[in-house]
């Protein structure tokens, strides 16, 4: 019997890894793609862009229930007769009538008299310190007559939620008062819940690494 | 050549074509295959009128096949006399990522794997060194005490490095200062991705998954058209609205007013009142890329 060449033993040996690598291709030894598992969808209230609350003057250019703001209901207009009470600290202790309310208004809550905003006589008009009386939906200049430098910013644009066209030959530009977003009697603009973090390719969550 | 080693030859090229043959295995679950279209499609810049009506012809075909519903596909050029910014107020945010998953939404990101283009940093107080930054905090309610937020995103810079090292100008700047990207043209090499100092591209690995219902039909084919595995994307100030004169998604949703947005070139913008009213910062001014995204702090 011939010996085999040194070339025939090395083809024989290409063909014999050749197949090998074809039977592993084909039988998928390295695994499959697997898609990622399933995400959960997005809660659609992290997509839209309603504010967080709602002021009078929207109330009324959408129709809405303002029954809150009929103060004349209850109190008479001309009634000078109730005087605020106010604890050993001189802060004021709300009637029964409105104790749902929350006073947190300037620094250590010291803007919490009502008639440093409310008028005395008709408590559905608004009054400013230098007297001018303002409707209750006209409260952004009630606002603006302490808030100067804020009330020029909300004026120019730069405070306050723009939605709209930026050209304004193309569209108007929407606007919103500053009880769309702070409640007057606690401005601090409140806590709201936090959308879902991202979920990395591999979702690895380290908490507090750079890289997800 | 003798008979015996005749065989032998055939045999190992036999072998050779099956284990190729099998290698290729993988292209039997090529689904979208790019059309022969798509393949031979030029450059943005080289399409003609006609080559560009084709090409948006086309997307919305693949749209409609791949999502069940007809999209309003444009090619928006920049407008005259408009050079995009964006400034975002420190102070306001309170990292509620909303504008996160607005922006996902409006531009047809992939929902699975997911792909954001902001993220938003929970930062210490009392500094901005971003290594100190998380951003995957998971509180249930935000701003925490002690914290600051800090939403990044594309910074639309004036002297981009990921145009710089594309090595086949998929990517480039437009008169408006939007970088933007031909998905048709890149080849996801990813060096853009590496050469961003804001980390704000990102690559899909996979194959994009949208659901069907969530597919937003404005689009534009610089800006949010779906993309396919293999290419590069990232905020492009949201092209389809803002070259049509809207505000941005991201400044849209904003619930504090944070995000502002305008043309520089015109004094009387909100952009143009901030830079010159308020005390601006860029990010990682010494790195020279001389970004078109601002953050301010104020009272």
């Amino acid at each position: 019997m011939e010996c085999p060449s040194k070339a025939s033993l090395a083809l024989t040996g290409l063909a014999v890894a050749f197949l090998a690598l074809a039977m592993a291709f084909h039988l998928e030894i390295w695994g499959r793609y697997e898609p990622p598992p399933a995400l959960p969808r997005v809660d659609p209230s992290f997509t839209n862009t309603s504010t967080v609350r709602t002021s009078l003057a929207e109330l009324k250019r959408t129709g809405g229930d303002t029954s809150e703001f009929a103060c004349n209901a209850c109190h008479e207009v001309g009634d000078h007769a109730r005087k605020l009470r106010l604890d050993e600290k001189g802060s004021v202790i709300l009637p029964d009538a409105h104790s749902e309310l929350v006073m947190r208004h300037g620094r250590s809550n010291r803007n919490d008299n009502c008639f440093n905003c409310h008028d005395e006589a008709n408590r559905e008009m608004l009054r400013t310190r230098d007297g001018r009386m303002l409707k209750l939906e006209e409260s952004t200049m009630l606002c603006a007559s302490c808030h100067g430098p804020t009330y020029r910013d909300w004026e120019s644009g730069i405070h306050g939620r723009t939605s709209g066209f930026w050209k304004r030959d193309l569209g108007p530009i929407v606007r919103k008062d500053c009880a769309d977003c702070h409640d007057p009697h606690a401005p601090a603009f409140p806590s709201v819940k936090t959308a879902p973090g991202p979920h990395g390719l591999h979702q690895k969550q380290e908490k507090g690494k750079f890289h997800g | 050549m003798d008979r015996r080693s005749f065989l032998r030859t055939s045999a190992v090229v036999a072998a050779g074509i099956a284990a190729i043959a099998a290698g290729l295995a993988p292209l039997r679950d090529l689904k979208n295959f790019e059309s022969v279209e798509e393949f031979l499609q030029k450059h943005y810049k080289e399409l003609t009128p006609e080559e560009m009506k084709q090409a948006l012809e086309r997307i919305s075909r693949e749209v409609e096949r791949q999502y069940g519903l007809r999209p309003h596909v444009r090619d928006l050029k920049p407008m005259d006399g408009v050079e995009f910014a964006y400034a975002l107020n420190l102070t306001r945010c309170i990292g509620c990522r909303k504008c996160v998953h607005a922006c996902v939404a409006e531009n047809n990101q992939s929902r699975n794997p997911e792909i954001q283009y902001i993220r938003v940093l929970k930062m210490p107080n009392g500094t901005l060194d971003m290594e100190k930054g998380d951003h995957n905090y998971a509180t249930e309610s935000v701003p925490e005490k002690g914290f600051f937020y800090m939403p990044v995103q594309c910074h639309q810079c004036h002297n981009p490095p990921c145009v710089k090292v594309c090595p086949v100008e998929a990517t480039w700047q437009e008169s408006d200062g939007i970088t933007v990207i031909d998905y048709d043209w890149c080849i996801g090499c990813r060096y853009c991705e590496a050469a961003c100092p804001y980390w704000a591209r990102r690559f899909n690995f996979t194959e994009p998954s949208i659901p069907r219902d969530q597919v937003n039909p404005n689009m534009a084919y610089l800006g949010n058209r779906p993309r396919h595995q293999g290419v590069m994307e990232k905020c492009h100030f949201c092209i389809q609205r803002t070259r049509e004169g809207k505000y941005p998604a991201c400044l849209e949703v904003c619930p504090t007013g944070a995000r502002k947005f305008g043309n520089v070139l015109d004094p009387n913008s909100e952009i143009s009142q901030i830079l010159k009213n308020k005390r601006v910062f860029v990010l990682k001014e010494e790195v020279g890329t001389l970004p078109r995204f601002f953050y301010y702090f104020d009272v």
